[in-house]
């Protein structure tokens, strides 16, 4: 028996996950519904293999693979996403787990992929893995931008006003709009809401 | 100042008869005066409350002063221009003619009343009268080409006015022609970069669309002139207002001119963020050189309705973006990961059919998912589809439903209550309830173990307040701050620009939502 941990906030995926197990090789030990509280989970009842959903309220799933990561010991990992920018595919594809899985896909999959995870190797759903290539492909023809010029793309991208923007950075509103006008230039944008629409590509490119 | 001017006058005055009477007469009004100088003195509040009473006085004085000195040396001539001079300077044209008017009027009542004595004089009479008629009329000419100075007032009212559907070359031109009293014009300007120049025109035969190939004005020094096509001439002022004169062909290209039907009129540059041309006027009944300076503040107050209208239509471009993303967000969020797992769901069933098992039970489990779901996302598309508010006594009524429908799902009695449900609210903020609401009677069981949740909402001076008490287990601690609230709730509340609130003891918690219903997109 595979023991398996869930870690997905949403009712309905983890229900379903629950009756697509039942009856097979794998046991359901227990699920969790926020970062935090996953990494407790996996503490306390050690799993074989954890099922991570990508995006979970109090750290994601990236964050909680990351601290893992730095951890002697893991489970092994298989990512569920319904869907993911360009830089999370670039940083899960770092992260290196050992499973990824579109939540979208035929089901069929999820099982194939565990049973590839179990017995020690790695599955990686087909259209992430061309996804996560063309997202490279993206990354390396995009601009470089200075650390400074990310953070604040990555707040254009939370919808941050300049003025909130400003204060988070530490920096002036007349500093915030210099540095936009900089990157609209450097990107080849009009405006911030495209900027906030190809963030997801400049934030994946390092 | 004149006050004391006159004291000073009266007491070499040679007629003594009148001497007592004037003295007292000039020294109340001297000390009247000082007394208002003083009250005044950096008072702006009392100087325009006092403003009104001051002029009575003041013209009061005068009819005093036209009784007491007579003569051929009195002064009452100043005291006549300083009440008029302090209408046209403080109010309009109408308010200094309506002074000149009661001063001319008391002059001749006074005169009337002095008629027939020994240093009454008849002509003299009718001469002041008209000097005094002269130059009132000339303070009341001032007072009303005072509009030049006071253009940007009703670029303000005119601004209020125009809607973000009204072509704002057309509005802007509309309004140009109307300050300068023009009946006809054009708004020239380049928006593509190039030598093409087009846009509205303007003419008792309606509006129609002007195009010039090449620029209308060859000489930038000329930013604001008048211009005679068929006499040649053109004739601008330069920035130490000496005029400088010009031939009409040197300074503009003359075939384009024609092309626009100008004749004779107003030509002024226009600058926007975006843009940049000429307005043209012509017809003006009135047209003078004060039209040069006149025509290049139009040409900047155009350039201004023109930024303006382009920075609303970004920001409601914006705002609609930001609605697109948050829609995509929520379709994310509840219908994506609903069908993923009613398709992991099927597998299961499938799988276990095949293994033999009665899945009866489990297809009628997810046949009651699907229905409920599909209420769901046919009350979402319905909100989407409807204008850009709905009263809050709808909006209830479907977080009623939905209410009931989490209630099933979670076992908890979950109950919903409006104050003055007439209120109209946005359809952003109903899509963000229903998400606030789904998310509360989640955190409530998951984290409390609530079996009761009851929602209030009330909206109130531009506010909906909203608020998830349940009965769950709480913790002491009394109140947290936003930090450490429920992420998700939190991170809803504050893309709606809103703030939460979370108020715990042992067997209660109260999250307290507002959010504001300006500001938000539909």
């Amino acid at each position: 028996m595979t023991r398996v941990l869930l870690a997905d906030d949403h009712p309905m995926i983890a229900a379903a996950l629950e009756m697509l197990l039942n009856g097979t090789d794998y046991e359901m030990l227990g699920r969790a519904r926020t970062g935090g509280e996953t990494l407790a989970q996996v503490a306390r009842l050690k799993p074989d293999l954890l099922l991570l959903d990508v995006n979970m309220p109090d750290g994601s799933g990236l964050e909680v693979l990351d601290r893992l990561n730095a951890s002697r010991t893991r489970p092994a990992v298989i990512l569920l996403t319904a869907g993911m920018e360009d830089h999370q595919l670039l940083n899960a594809d770092a992260l290196r787990p050992e499973g990824m899985v579109l939540k979208t896909s035929d089901p069929a999959l999820l099982l194939d992929c565990m049973d590839e995870v179990s017995r020690g190797g790695v599955w990686v759903d087909p259209e992430i893995a061309e996804r996560t290539r063309a997202a490279r492909e993206r990354a390396s023809n995009a601009p470089a931008l200075t650390k400074r010029e990310r953070e604040l793309v990555d707040l254009v991208r939370q919808g941050l006003r300049n003025r909130d923007i400003a204060a988070q950075l530490g920096v002036t509103e007349g500093t915030v709009k210099v540095y936009l006008h900089a990157i609209f230039e450097k990107v080849g944008v009009e405006n911030r809401t495209e900027l906030a629409m190809r963030a997801g590509e400049l934030l994946a490119h390092r | 100042m004149l006050g004391v001017l006159f004291l000073a006058a009266s007491l070499i005055d040679p007629e003594p008869a009148k001497q007592q009477s004037t003295y007292a007469l000039l020294l109340s009004y001297l000390v009247f005066a000082s007394a208002v100088a003083i009250a005044t003195w950096r008072n702006w509040w009392l100087d325009a409350r006092l403003a009104l009473p001051t002029h009575l006085v003041d013209m009061a004085m005068f009819t005093a002063i036209v009784f007491s000195i007579n003569g051929y040396t009195s002064p009452f001539f100043l005291f006549f221009v300083l009440p008029l001079s302090a209408a046209t300077v403080r109010w309009s044209w109408r308010e200094t003619a309506l002074t000149a008017g009661a001063l001319i009027a008391l002059y001749l009542a006074a005169a009337y009343l002095v008629a027939g004595t020994g240093t009454f004089e008849l002509q003299r009479v009718i001469v002041r009268s008209g000097h005094l008629v002269i130059l009132s009329l000339l303070l009341i000419w001032f007072g009303v080409h005072q509009r030049f100075t006071r253009l940007f007032f009703r670029i303000d009212e005119f601004e209020a006015r125009l809607g973000s559907q009204d072509d704002p070359g057309e509005a802007a031109l509309a309004f140009a022609m109307k300050v300068a009293g023009a009946p006809a014009g054009v708004l020239l300007l380049n928006r593509s970069g190039g030598d093409r120049f087009e846009g509205p025109r303007i003419t008792g035969a309606g509006v129609m669309t002007a195009r010039i190939d090449r620029p209308l004005v060859r000489d930038p020094a000329f930013s604001a002139f008048l211009c005679d096509v068929p006499r040649d001439r053109a004739l601008t002022r330069q920035p130490e207002r000496r005029a400088r004169f010009a031939r009409a062909a040197e300074v503009i290209d003359i075939d384009a001119a024609r092309q626009i039907g100008l004749d004779e009129g107003l030509i002024a540059e226009v600058r926007s963020g975006t843009d940049s041309g000429w307005l043209v006027l012509w017809g003006i009944a009135d047209l003078s050189v004060d039209y040069v300076d006149f025509g290049r503040e139009l040409g900047r107050a155009v350039g201004a309705i023109l930024d303006r209208h382009a920075l609303v239509s970004a920001i409601e471009i914006s705002a609609a973006a930001n609605t697109r993303l948050s829609i995509a967000r929520d379709v994310h969020d509840s219908i994506v990961q609903f069908l993923a797992g009613a398709a992991i769901r099927i597998e299961a069933i499938k799988r276990a059919a095949k293994s033999g098992r009665n899945v009866a039970s489990e297809l009628d489990d997810l046949k009651r998912l699907l229905v409920e779901e599909q209420d769901e996302i046919r009350g979402f598309i319905h909100a989407l589809r409807r204008a850009r508010e709905l009263e809050l006594g709808e909006s209830v009524e479907e977080l009623r439903g939905l209410a009931k429908r989490l209630g099933d799902q979670w076992s908890v009695a979950c109950d919903v209550r409006a104050r003055d449900d007439t209120a109209s609210i946005p359809i952003r903020l109903q899509l963000d309830l229903q998400h606030l609401l789904r998310e509360a009677v989640a955190n409530a069981v998951r984290h409390g173990g609530a079996d009761r949740i009851d929602v209030d909402i009330a909206v109130d001076d531009g506010v909906l307040r909203l608020s998830f008490a349940d009965n769950g287990s709480g913790f002491d601690g009394g109140t947290r701050c936003v930090p450490q609230e429920p992420r998700s709730l939190k991170e809803r509340v504050e893309r709606a620009h809103g703030s939460l609130r979370l108020d715990s003891r042992p067997g209660s918690t109260t999250i307290s939502v507002e959010l504001p219903l300006a500001g938000t997109s539909a």
